[in-house]
């Protein structure tokens, strides 16, 4: 059973491999077989599972030389992330063979779609760090050759060539991490070098591993202001963009949930990914806001989700961010892919009549009643026996619930969308304690559970949940204040994404003369 | 506002020049209900040959197939030597001259330059770009109709851009300092702001009408999504300024631009503005390739006549058992054809699928009203579907929270709760849509007309009239409109009735049926010459244009009538099987019994090819056409001219359904030979902007008209744009005569836009229409011409 999530990356090669050798003809039948392969991966990963709930996880035998090898680890972290980028892969993967037909390049096409979920799935099931570091880079390569699949565009090229600046950045500080591992610990095996963290017998430059990761991850992740890249590739085919916002943009947080014991090492360091994680998250939230075109909102709040999940890293919630992970994949693959809809959608949402504006009143009682219902949901979960990070999190989650109740409680709203608001607001919060409940117990013994809050813990807590407080209120009275000439400025700000990319374009001398050119 | 500002001479003249290059601009409809415009609509008044010309100029992108297309075209024996000689001849060019022009490529046409070209080519900074990025950024959030949750505040267009460039910083990063300053400083009115531009380039008034359409086209779908504001606000006799702001704020890219330049650059300018006044003349290699594109039309018309004069046409039946009126949409074709075939004993009689009902609907539960009617009228009959106050107040409240849970999902702070307590709810969605499980949406309730009685006899009786059918009524009449359903496809509406607005038939087809079952609707009939049979009912349905079946709304219908409906279904189901066999041929892993799932299949860029291929319409009685293969490519429309002693109803059918046609077939056209400037491009990038359109990938322009896989099948043109054949089974005196009544139809033939041609005796087509006469088809044209 060891070798289990080695057959997914393997097969979903070959089906790249033979879509390269033998390119089938137009609607032929083996352009199917990416999507063939993509249901092995996505079998084994159902035997891995099976195999964790019968034996527990455990790690293969590393075929290779030295620390240098193949192995894979079977724990929660690595089933459930094969699980589903295995399953979001078939669904690409079954969405481009009937998308992409009549493009002269769909073999190679479907080809480098197939190379980079092989490249994920080596990732996410990796036993050991050289393997997984591997799976880091080809990931990027891969990718890289689908965001130029039409190479002539020169907005392509230039989203390319952020990300593959960005790609180098992250690359460069997983190396590092990895050498300093391999070369301090003596071994490349996951499992082991977690154990010996959380023992304490680490390396002495385990705080500049740590650091090294979170930065791979931050890169990798696109958080601000990194974004760029991830903000501007929808210039390749939809697909695409699901499978990026999906299966490889949360690499970043794969890596920090796989080396866990490491980051809980590094208390500081953990601070700092709490605070990038925190600024992204509300930055990219506020941006998509004001963003007109479908994907470029979904691309934002892509980069805030990813935030969000570095944020509960930083808080030592890991199970937590694995869930995000699973759960923002799911949601973002599906975005991306039904964006056509958006037209129809936008005209629905004007069928019904204008949407009823909350007073002060209105938001206020919304936010006793979400608070209510969070404590009397949070005590039927046992939450007075939680860490303080864990309380805050589902704190920051009810700011949002804040906002559904509120929309039912607006003077103008019936009766009847009060009821259902609350409804769905109970549903909502009964379904997040539960969700959340489930990861922490499932991820007991594998993940490493919040440390008891010091001091730069509690700051961190309360300057998240003070600024994600903040945010709820002026999201709930956002009709009430955004029409004012006042805030004019900031939304044109915001829309320019507080010109982060413009900065990063004019480095990059997109707007330096360049004397006798001509184009 | 600010009447008291009085402008000079010069300025006035700008102003006239101004109007005249927003005239140049065809309207763009936004997609939530798109219609098909002609992208030339602009030039129609000119001919084909100097539009090409001044298209070329203003950068406006190619009018004709490109050359190699049309070399392969006389290769395979598509377009022939006597289409050559004939184009030739019509061109005062020699046929050998036209067929080695063919295999030569033509020379490039670049576009006058803009001072942001000018500034490119000095500092080798891509400005024209930049300009179109900036402008593009703000007009997304400006024209939004809802997709931005923090929407633009709700001011014109010169205000809103005044208050955005003037807090942008974008320019200032990108090299233009003090572009934000300078925006500040402007006056908030847009006629002074657009004066002072043209006074700060110095702008002469020769070179402005070109020039300001240059402009124009360089904002693309945002100038023709202005356009439609102006065109429905003219329409409905109302005025909008929109188009004209946006001009203004391009013009002040202009002036930044040459203010940022030194004294070369206005040298450059000032030579470039004499390139602007020098008259349109097309040159000897536009008259080429022009000359080439009037080869394909030539073999076009001539495949046309060979079909229709290919033996004879069967006798038509007596009198038939069951009529059926459906849209004259060239998919329509196929479905009557298969109809007509497997029970001969159906009739069937193409007509307008909004069956002369120009309405205003009010769906279930919904504010929206929509405009159900082709958009060259103004609708004016109010409707709505029929249910009751607690129905439509518990859909709402059940639509409202479906909205509200929308919100949640996609405000600032509730996303990230949203995701965590729902994302895994998704493994279901996407299961469900990757395999095509998604249902169809129910039945709406139908639709009731709120109408005096006099006005429902007057509106019934015109409609009769229009569709030559005032006797010989059968036992059963469907009224069929038609519909897609598709999935996923932000271009959904340019699948449906061009004729209803861009929506579904349905509502327009149920309101005729139930409008012609009425007692005293029919009594009123009886007094003006129509006599309905007693026994006679009509019955709507709606025609899946992806499916090929046909719903019927039989509620109503008396068991009297069951046999007739039994038959019909019997018909209809077989007819679509056959319909579907032939449609799946011309589709990229097309198989009949697969195309239905097409329509539910998220992936799926091609579903159907909608009107692709149109290029004839017939105004005559179906017997002149029965039996014939007409490929679903022509729109056909009944027409009996010996009931149509005033020509009114010839009058009708070539100011509307024709005009309508023409806008498709050009519309298409368009799409195919200039897709950069009138097509959508690349469904795989499509990112839809305000609910309103696309942009294709990261930014650029709102991409107006059709996209690429609408109108190619990958390896090659699904449209092959050749003019559209109107063909008229009426006296050539009778047509004249209505021509020259309407000089702006009129011009279409005159200038080259479509070919009308009169249908003789035999039933084949007769002579053809050029320049207030008639010419016989088959003689060179040049003899003709001096002739003439």
């Amino acid at each position: 059973m060891s070798l289990l999530l080695l057959l997914g990356p393997l097969v979903m090669a070959v089906s790249a491999l033979a879509m390269h050798l033998h390119p089938p003809a137009r609607a032929h039948w083996h352009l199917r077989l990416p999507e063939l392969a993509s249901l092995v991966a996505l079998a084994a990963g159902a035997l891995a599972a099976l195999d964790l709930v019968v034996s527990g996880p455990s790690t293969g035998a590393l075929l290779g030389v030295g620390p240098i090898g193949v192995s894979a680890r079977i724990d929660l972290v690595s089933v459930a992330m094969t699980l589903t980028v295995a399953f979001v892969g078939w669904v690409v993967l079954r969405f481009s063979r009937v998308a992409l037909d009549g493009e002269t390049r769909q073999p190679a096409f479907m080809g480098w779609m197939a190379a980079t979920i092989a490249g994920v799935l080596l990732l996410v099931g990796a036993g050991n760090a050289v393997q997984l570091a591997v799976g880091w880079v080809a990931t990027g390569a891969t990718l890289h050759r689908l965001l130029l699949f039409y190479p002539d565009r020169p907005r392509a090229r230039r989203a390319a060539r952020k990300k593959a600046l960005s790609g180098l950045v992250a690359s460069a500080a997983l190396l590092i991490a990895v050498g300093l591992l391999v070369g301090g610990m003596g071994t490349s095996d996951i499992a082991t070098i977690n154990a010996m963290a959380q023992a304490g017998d680490g390396p002495g430059l385990l705080w500049l591993v740590a650091l090294m990761l979170a930065l791979a991850a931050i890169f990798k992740s696109a958080l601000v202001p990194t974004h760029g890249w991830l903000t501007e590739v929808m210039e390749a085919p939809t697909p695409v963009s699901a499978l990026l916002h999906a299966g490889v943009v949360n690499a970043g947080g794969f890596l920090l949930i796989r080396f866990a014991d490491v980051l809980v090492a590094a208390p500081g360091v953990l601070a700092v990914l709490a605070l990038v994680g925190g600024f992204s998250a509300l930055l990219g939230a506020a941006v998509a806001l004001t963003q007109p075109a479908v994907k470029t909102a979904l691309a934002w709040s892509t980069c805030a989700q990813m935030g969000f999940m570095v944020l509960q890293c930083g808080l030592a919630l890991f199970p937590l961010a694995l869930l995000h992970i699973v759960a923002h994949s799911l949601y973002k693959a599906h975005a991306f892919l039904a964006s056509g809809d958006a037209v129809r959608e936008v005209a629905k949402i004007r069928r019904p009549g204008p949407v009823a504006v909350p007073n002060l009143l209105a938001v206020a009682r919304s936010f006793g009643l979400a608070l209510a219902l969070y404590f009397v949901v949070g005590l039927a979960f046992g939450i007075t026996s939680k860490p303080p990070q864990t309380i805050a999190l589902g704190a920051i989650l009810i700011f949002g619930v804040v906002y559904l109740i509120a929309q039912g409680l607006a003077d103008l709203a019936p009766r009847a969308l009060t009821w259902r608001t609350v409804g769905l607001s109970i549903m909502a919060t009964i379904a997040y304690f539960a969700l959340q409940q489930g990861a922490t117990l499932a991820a007991a013994g594998t993940l490493p559970a919040p440390p008891p809050p010091d001091g730069l813990i509690w700051a961190t807590i309360v300057l998240a949940l003070g600024s994600f407080a903040l945010a709820a209120v002026a999201q709930t009275t956002f009709p009430l204040w955004a029409g004012h000439p006042a805030t004019a400025g900031l939304r044109v700000h915001l829309m320019n994404g507080l010109y982060i990319n413009a900065v990063s374009d004019r480095l990059m001398g997109r707007w330096t003369p360049k004397t006798g050119a001509e184009q | 506002m600010n009447g008291h500002i009085s402008w000079n001479g010069q300025v006035l003249e700008l102003f006239a020049a101004a109007e005249q290059a927003m005239r140049q601009v065809p309207p763009a409809f936004p997609l939530e209900a798109t219609v098909a415009v002609n992208p030339w609509l602009g030039q129609v008044e000119e001919d084909r040959v100097i539009a090409a010309a001044r298209m070329a100029r203003a950068g406006g992108g190619r009018m004709v197939l490109p050359r190699d297309t049309v070399a392969a075209m006389i290769e395979t024996g598509e377009v022939t030597q006597a289409d050559l000689s004939d184009a030739a001849a019509a061109h005062g060019l020699s046929a050998a001259d036209l067929r080695r022009a063919a295999t030569q490529p033509a020379s490039p046409r670049p576009a006058l330059w803009t001072v942001a070209e000018l500034a490119q080519d000095e500092t080798g900074v891509d400005w024209p770009a930049f300009v179109e990025e900036r402008i593009s950024h703000w007009a997304a959030a400006q024209f939004d109709r809802g997709q931005a949750f923090w929407p633009a505040p709700a001011t014109g267009a010169w205000v809103s851009w005044r208050a955005y460039a003037s807090r942008d910083l974008t320019s200032g990063l990108a090299g233009l300092s003090g572009f934000a300053e300078r925006v500040q400083a402007l006056p908030t009115d847009a006629r002074a702001a657009f004066a002072e531009a043209c006074a700060a380039l110095d702008l002469s008034d020769r070179a402005a009408p070109l020039y300001f359409h240059r402009l124009l086209v360089t904002l693309s779908g945002w100038a023709q999504y202005a356009r439609h504001l102006s065109w429905t606000a003219e329409r409905d006799g109302g005025r909008d300024t929109t188009l004209f702001e946006l001009l203004t704020i391009r013009l002040q890219w202009e002036a930044a631009l040459m203010d940022q330049g030194g004294a070369a650059r206005r040298r450059a300018w000032a030579a470039l503005m004499d390139d602007y006044a020098r008259p349109v003349e097309p040159d000897a290699d536009l008259l080429l390739d022009l000359a080439l594109q009037e080869a394909v039309d030539r073999s076009g018309e001539r495949r046309l006549a060979d079909t229709l004069s290919d033996g004879t046409a069967p006798a038509p039946a007596e009198q038939p058992a069951i009529q059926a009126a459906l849209c004259i949409d060239v998919r329509s074709e196929r479905l009557r054809r298969s109809l007509e075939t497997v029970d001969p004993a159906i009739a069937t009689i193409g007509f307008a699928g909004f069956f002369g009902l120009p309405i205003r609907h009010r769906a279930h539960a919904s504010d929206t009203v929509e405009a159900r009617a082709p958009v060259l009228l103004s609708p004016g009959i109010d409707t709505r579907s029929s249910t009751s106050v607690r129905e439509d107040t518990s859909a709402r409240v059940r639509l409202r929270t479906i909205r509200a849970w929308g919100r949640f999902k996609r405000a600032a702070v509730s996303a990230f709760a949203f995701v965590e307590a729902a994302g895994p709810v998704y493994v279901g969605k996407l299961l469900r849509d990757a395999l095509g499980f998604a249902g169809a949406s129910g039945d709406e309730a139908a639709p009731s007309l709120d109408m005096p009685l006099a006005q429902r006899i007057g509106s019934a009786e015109g409609i009769l009239r229009a569709m030559s059918l005032t006797d010989g009524f059968s036992r059963l009449v469907l009224v069929c409109g038609h519909g897609a359903s598709v999935t996923n496809a932000p271009h959904a509406s340019a699948l449906q009735c061009g004729a209803c607005g861009g929506f579904a038939g349905d509502v327009n087809a149920r309101l005729l049926a139930a409008l012609l079952n009425e007692d005293a609707v029919r009594a009123g009939l009886g007094d003006k010459g129509i006599t309905i049979p007693t026994d006679t009912r009509f019955v709507a349905g709606l025609h899946d244009t992806v499916s090929d079946e046909v719903r019927l709304f039989d509620d109503a219908l008396p068991d009297s009538h069951r046999p007739e409906l039994v038959r019909l279904r019997t018909a209809l189901a077989q007819a679509a099987a056959l319909t579907r066999t032939e449609r799946a041929r011309a589709l990229p892993r097309g198989a009949a019994d697969s195309l239905a799932q097409r329509g539910r299949d998220w992936s799926e860029l091609r579903p159907e090819w909608g009107l692709a291929g149109c290029s004839g319409f017939i105004a005559a009685p179906r017997a002149r056409t029965t039996g014939r293969d007409l490929g679903g490519r022509v729109f056909l429309h009944d027409y009996d001219w010996r009931q149509d002693r005033d020509a009114a109803t010839l009058e009708l059918i070539l100011t509307a359904p024709v005009v309508v046609a023409s806008w498709i077939a050009l519309q298409y056209h368009g799409s195919a030979v200039a897709p950069d400037s009138f097509g959508a491009g690349n469904k795989l990038l499509h990112n839809v902007v305000g609910g309103i359109g696309v942009l294709e990938g990261n930014g650029g322009t709102l991409r107006p008209g059709l996209p690429w896989q609408s109108v190619h099948d990958g390896e090659q043109l699904g449209h092959v744009p050749s003019r559209l054949v109107v063909a008229v089974d009426a006296p050539e005196e009778m047509i004249l005569r209505v021509l020259d009544k309407h000089p702006k139809v009129r011009a279409l033939f005159d200038n080259g836009w479509l070919t009308l041609v009169a249908l003789d005796d035999a039933g084949t087509i007769g002579r053809r229409y050029r320049d207030g006469a008639w010419e016989d088809r088959n003689l060179p044209a040049a003899r003709v011409s001096v002739a003439a």
